[in-house]
């Protein structure tokens, strides 16, 4: 096939799939603009989950006719005056948005300048642009999107469920009117109450008003404020106590300069400020704003323009980690450490979490060499074991167990730790921790094999949701069904519980219905139901797991550190903390300074 | 107060009153017992707020008076007194603490004023009627088993009980957790036509199955939509009910259910025990393969092995492979009164439904698992 050059609306159709990827990217793009026209009330309205219409109505600046017909053009910007990408000030800059969508709809923009005495409207229609013709409006610009994706139909499959979109679309707008305190919003979706956000002053007072009008007043009595700057660098806003945490991570509201953004960098640091306040599977609700020259920070890096790239990312991460921490009240603690604190930091850089697992597995286990020590320890064990002895228990060294990963046990420390010699260093052990994550391990692959029996319902539960949650639900009913729960799409806000795994016993199916929902929110969170059986099934099986407090004979201790090393993810419990620390020697001189 | 009595009838009725008092009480007089001595003897009441306890006994009242004393110390000291002692209670003027004296033992208890003592106003009851003890004993031990433990559904916390009105009325008592169901019933007594249909929570029932061991030959209940009230001989339970509406229970008995089996109770039973030994706490299934005359129970657990046994049943209709949380079956079996257990199926994935051979009054439904 000869190469031949694409015509513009094609190109403008491939673009706009970057660009306006639903029609909540759709209403981010027009609200920013209407933001960026120095608009002070903004006005949405949704209808057909925003694939039938957007409109956004502003007071903004609106536009020349000549301006009007430039705007829907192809990299045709008024944001960008002295061509410098390094300092972006406006919202929007690529010039793209009102093309893209006029390429997959049909845009009607009506406009009318500050102080002009007519409006002028134009018409896009899957690319084709009508030429622009008087009409009537007060100042301010109305943009008008129908009937998105109409001109490519492979993106409608995309589309969720009506709800759904007009859930992510009210969220995007949610997320601008957090940054926007000093504009009014209205948002108006077919099938819920209308929804305004007046005007707060534009300081701190005024955003904390906005953050409570849009997040609740419930997240302002669960959550301090944040305060920190770096290098000028500035981070305001709310965090949320670790006990006010979500099941997923929609609920973090972050932003650079104004600009909502998802960006890894961010989140990471938000994670790491919580890494000990939260269970791994909880996030913590939070409202960030960073304030940060426009030189230090790229925007341009993705069409959706929800990316950036940080000159200094460790300087970023540092401050919000610090910031965070402050806020969290971990700061004060953190100036009382002690030497302990710091050899505990010091070797948690060496768990063996990374190097766990695959590299051992498969290398069979050296047949182990009876009779050492047993003679003195089987003497005292028929006398059971105090849990007050808390003498050490000793173990003479098995030189052949040296070269394995995790070494030779040579004792068992206050009945609860495990030291184990290596070649060139030492392990300590959290026996319960690691005896855990065995048991784990077991059950996860046993579940995995043979599948979990289920237990059908006398009466099928209801479980009301948010229609966006159901939907998401149902659209996994059969991953569900492997885990042992059958539900069904009942009405359109609603499933239905028809069978439950039957380990789970008598269980609560809404609420495990509830938080499935939660976590499905999100793209890449793992299964919530998965955990609830297999912590069902560790607990169950509790009493064939080594506690702390219980006396390993040397047998048990080596059998312990073979399993660890077989095992995958041995190198964390169930609840990601460490289940081994590794001091090689040369940690150890590093520690009294030899080195 | 100053009241002399017999230990025995002392220990018994503490044994009964003592149970009501939780063990742990962030409201201190809640850990104890009211005594108060009247004319008629001796009053002992403990209450958890949701349920109150009333014991009157035979006691010679030298002096009338009331005071409150630690439950659990009071009854552990009674009961390690020697058998056939008489016990002496005396409290002073102030009524700071009660003495306890037997024989040559000697004690001292706190005590708290009886007028903090937490009344369970119970109000009107309109609706009264009596129950033969045995039959009450009945309603509530067939059913209790089905009570649902998962606290989020609080309805089904308990046992269903309501009249019937129809043309043969019925006093019924209901009971489930999502996953079986069980029902008993007796001839609607008379007077408890018309009573509202109430949920009477765990706590109350086993309190009642105990009681009623050692009450007369007639129960009276009283009752009103928010409170019951058990009198058992000397015994008076007042109990709160449980604030809320029971599923419509009969949507889920099947009535079409034409694949009968027929099996000596106690074979089945034993059998469904032995072959579960094998099974994993995940899960508990044991599986049902019915062909004409013929049952075998099978139990596969990879982990550990597998097992079957076979018994000769009375089924005539068309093969069918269930299965049954093995756990259920057996709770269901174990009520059952006659020699042989009757079950009604349909397919594997609908409810059965399981009938005492004899005119009982009684039914089950099992909802089967997945095998
Ligand atoms: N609501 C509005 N009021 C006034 N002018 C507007 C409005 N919307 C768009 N414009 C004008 O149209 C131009 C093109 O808008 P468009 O959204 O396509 O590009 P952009 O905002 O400059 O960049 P980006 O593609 O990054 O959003 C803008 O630069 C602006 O001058
Ligand atoms: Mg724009």
């Amino acid at each position: 096939m000869p190469v031949r050059q694409l015509s513009e609306i094609l190109i403008n159709r491939i673009a706009a799939g970057e660009v306006v990827e639903r029609p909540a990217s759709a209403v981010k793009e027009l609200v920013e603009n209407a933001l960026d026209a120095g608009a002070r009330r903004i006005e949405v309205v949704l209808s057909g989950g925003g694939s039938r219409l957007i409109r956004i109505t502003d007071d903004g600046a609106g536009m020349s006719p000549a301006d009007l017909s430039l705007a829907v053009e192809r990299h045709a910007t008024s944001k960008l005056a002295d061509e410098n990408l390094e300092s972006i000030a406006t919202l929007g800059f690529r010039g793209e948005a009102l093309p893209s969508i006029g390429a997959v709809a049909r845009l009607t923009i009506v406009t009318r300048m500050k102080g002009a005495d007519s409006a002028w409207e134009i018409l896009v229609e899957g690319g084709k642009k009508h030429p622009v013709k008087p009409a009537a409006l007060g100042e301010g610009t109305r943009v008008e999107v129908r009937d998105l994706f109409f001109a490519t139909p492979a993106r409608m499959k995309f589309m969720k469920t009506e709800r759904a979109e007009t859930q992510a679309a009210i969220e995007a707008v949610r997320r601008l009117a957090l940054s926007r305190p000093d504009v009014a919003f209205t948002i108006v979706a077919e099938d819920r109450a209308p929804v305004t956000y007046a005007a707060r002053t534009d300081d701190n007072e005024g955003r904390l008003a906005r953050m409570a009008d849009v997040l609740g007043g419930e997240l302002r009595e669960n959550a301090v404020a944040v305060q920190g700057e770096r290098e000028g660098v500035g981070v305001t806003g709310l965090a949320g106590l670790p006990t006010f945490s979500k099941a997923n991570s929609l609920s973090q509201y972050l932003f650079v300069n104004g600009r909502p953004v998802r960006d890894k960098v961010l989140i990471g640091a938000v994670r790491a400020a919580y890494a000990d306040l939260l269970h791994g599977d909880r996030h913590p609700v939070v409202a960030l704003f960073i304030r940060i020259d426009p030189r230090e920070v790229d925007v341009n890096v993705h069409p959706a323009k929800t990316e950036v790239r940080f000159r200094d990312p460790g300087l970023i991460r540092g401050l919000l980690i610090r910031a965070l921490k402050d806020a969290l009240g971990e700061g004060s603690m953190r100036s009382s450490s002690t030497g302990a604190d710091r050899l505990v930091a010091f070797a948690r850089r060496h768990v063996g979490g990374a190097r766990a697992g695959s590299t051992w597995r498969g290398s069979a286990a050296p047949a182990f060499a009876p009779g050492f020590a047993e003679e003195t320890q089987q003497a005292f064990d028929a006398l059971a074991s105090p849990s007050t002895d808390a003498r050490a228990n000793v173990v003479p060294v098995a030189a052949e167990l040296l070269d394995r990963p995790l070494g030779a046990a040579r004792a068992q420390l206050h009945e609860t730790y495990i030291v184990a010699q290596t070649r060139d260093g030492l392990i300590l052990v959290d026996q319960h921790a690691a005896h855990e994550r065995i048991v784990y391990e077991k059950l996860k692959a046993a579940l995995d094999r043979d599948g979990i029996r289920r237990q059908i319902l006398l009466v099928p539960a209801v479980v009301e949701l948010d229609a966006n949650d159901a939907a998401n639900l149902v659209e996994r009913a059969d991953d569900l069904a492997k885990l042992g729960l059958v539900i069904e799409a009942f009405g359109g806000s609603a499933v239905l519980v028809r069978e439950v795994p039957a380990m789970l016993g008598e269980t609560d199916a809404a609420s495990l219905i509830r938080d499935l929902a939660d976590h499905l929110a999100e793209w890449d969170a793992s299964l919530p139901l998965e955990r609830r059986l297999l912590a069902v099934a560790s607990s169950m099986s509790c009493h064939g797991s080594v506690r702390a407090g219980r006396r390993l004979k040397p047998e048990e201790m080596n059998a312990l550190l073979r399993e660890m090393e077989a095992t995958e993810n041995a190198g964390q419990c169930n609840h990601g903390r460490p289940t081994y620390v590794e001091l090689k020697l040369e940690d150890i001189e590093k520690l009294f300074g030899r080195r | 107060m100053k009241v002399t009595l017999e230990r025995a009838e002392l220990v018994k009725a503490l044994a009964h009153v003592h149970r009501v008092v939780e063990r742990r009480n962030t409201i201190p007089i809640l850990a104890n017992v009211l005594i108060r001595a009247t004319k008629n003897g001796l009053e002992l009441k403990a209450t958890d707020l949701d349920l109150e306890i009333v014991e009157t006994i035979p006691a010679e009242v030298k002096q009338a008076s009331a005071t409150t004393v630690p439950a659990h110390m009071f009854y552990d000291i009674v009961r390690k007194l020697p058998e056939g002692a008489q016990v002496e209670l005396q409290s002073g003027s102030d009524k700071s603490a009660l003495q306890v004296r037997a024989g040559r033992s000697r004690f001292t208890l706190q005590a708290l004023p009886e007028t903090d003592f937490p009344d369970l106003a119970a109000g009107e009851l309109p609706h009264k009627f009596k129950v033969v003890a045995a039959d009450l004993k009945r309603l509530v031990d067939k059913t209790q088993f089905a009570i649902s433990t998962e606290e989020t559904r609080y309805y089904l916390n308990g046992i269903y009980l309501h009249a019937v009105d129809e043309k043969n009325a019925r006093l019924r008592a209901v009971a489930t957790d999502g996953h079986r169901l069980a029902q008993a019933e007796l001839p609607l007594p008379k007077g408890a036509s018309g009573m509202p249909g109430v949920i009477v929570p765990r706590k109350t029932v086993a309190e009642i199955q105990r009681l009623i061991e050692d009450a007369g030959e007639e129960v009276e209940i009283e009752l009103s939509p928010a409170k019951i009230r058990f009198s058992l001989g000397s015994v008076v339970l007042t109990s709160k009910l449980i604030d809320g509406t029971f599923p419509d229970y009969g949507r889920v008995i099947p009535t079409g259910n034409d694949k009968t089996l027929i099996v000596d109770k106690s074979d089945f039973a034993a059998a469904v025990d032995r072959v579960s030994t094998v099974s994993s706490e995940r899960g508990r299934a044991v599986k049902l393969s019915l062909t004409s005359g013929k049952l075998t129970l099978s139990v596969t657990n990879p982990d550990s092995g597998s097992a079957t046994e076979e018994l000769e049943v009375d089924y005539g209709s068309e093969a069918l492979d269930i299965g049954f949380n093995s756990r259920y079956l057996l709770d269901i079996t174990n009520q059952l009164e006659g020699d042989k257990a009757r079950l009604k199926l349909a397919d594997p994935g609908s409810p059965t439904l399981l009938e005492d051979s004899e005119k009982s009054g009684t039914l089950y439904v099992l909802m089967p698992m997945r095998v």
